[in-house]
């Protein structure tokens, strides 16, 4: 996959751990995200990562890369920036909502999302300005 | 030996349950706060009119069964859920409703949400 250098990167992060439950969530479309200091009773249900990069600023256009798959981000939930930022925490829901039904959701295409291990690696690179005058 | 004292903490603003009351006990004594940016204000107010430790839920961990109530900033679906799965009882200070996966364990017995620190009065109600 090519880097171009403008490319902005808003969150990177490298997943340690797949929780217990997670192959239930994700049959529903539906992906939890923390980082791998929240407490114990969080892990079964999430995907721990450990970030390098957390500056935020989502907002809808951005693209979602999970590992070979990427995914334009539909709706942001109003407190979905801040729980990335502070706790390594998001809510991907790929059921395709152009206004996010709650706080905390990314909203991405309605798809079956992919199953990640640990090692696998999710981004979110920002909508690149000139994405249309490409040549 | 410390005596507790009991707050009632009521929904606020948007929010939904409750009202709930907390008593922190000897063998339940923790105000855990699983919040971005450390202790939030809400589970420091609980635990000063409560005379409960507040702990830091990302600094370190809790056994379960010593926790007199969760203090979350969920969006709506996982944290919602997860505590009161667990017979946590559990304050949102996002005005959210029961939703998620887990939804089904969510009543107005234990969760409520759209918490401020003035949605917290001294006393049972």
């Amino acid at each position: 996959m090519s880097t171009p250098e403008n490319e902005q990167i808003r969150y990177a992060t490298v997943v340690t751990q797949v929780g217990s439950l997670v192959p239930d969530f994700v049959e529903k479309g539906i992906v939890i995200f923390f980082a791998d200091n929240a407490p114990a009773e969080l892990h079964d249900i999430s995907v721990l990562h450990r970030p390098d990069i957390e500056v935020g600023g989502l907002t809808v256009g951005d693209v979602v890369i999970l590992d070979d798959r990427t995914f334009p981000i539909l709706a942001v939930g109003h407190v979905a920036n801040d729980n990335l930022v502070k706790l390594g925490h998001i809510d991907l829901k790929f059921n395709g909502e152009t206004t996010p039904p709650l706080g905390g959701d990314v909203c991405l295409p309605k798809e079956t999302p992919p199953m990640l291990a640990p090692g696998s690696i999710f981004r979110i690179i920002a909508a690149p300005p000139n994405a249309q005058n490409n040549t | 030996m410390s005596e507790y004292k009991a707050v009632t903490v009521n929904k606020g603003r948007g929010g939904w349950g409750g009202p709930l009351v907390i008593k922190p006990t000897a063998d339940k004594p923790l105000i855990y706060s699983v919040t971005g940016g450390g202790i939030h204000p809400v589970a420091q107010r609980i635990a000063d009119l409560t005379g409960g430790e507040a702990f830091d839920g990302f600094k370190g961990s809790a056994p379960f069964d010593k926790l007199a109530v969760a203090v979350i900033d969920c969006g709506g679906t996982a944290r919602i859920g997860v505590y009161p799965m667990k017979n946590v009882l559990t304050v949102d200070i996002h005005g959210t409703t029961p939703a998620g996966p887990l939804a089904s364990f969510i009543n107005e017995k234990n969760f409520v949400s759209g918490v401020g620190p003035d949605d917290i009065v001294e006393g049972e109600q």
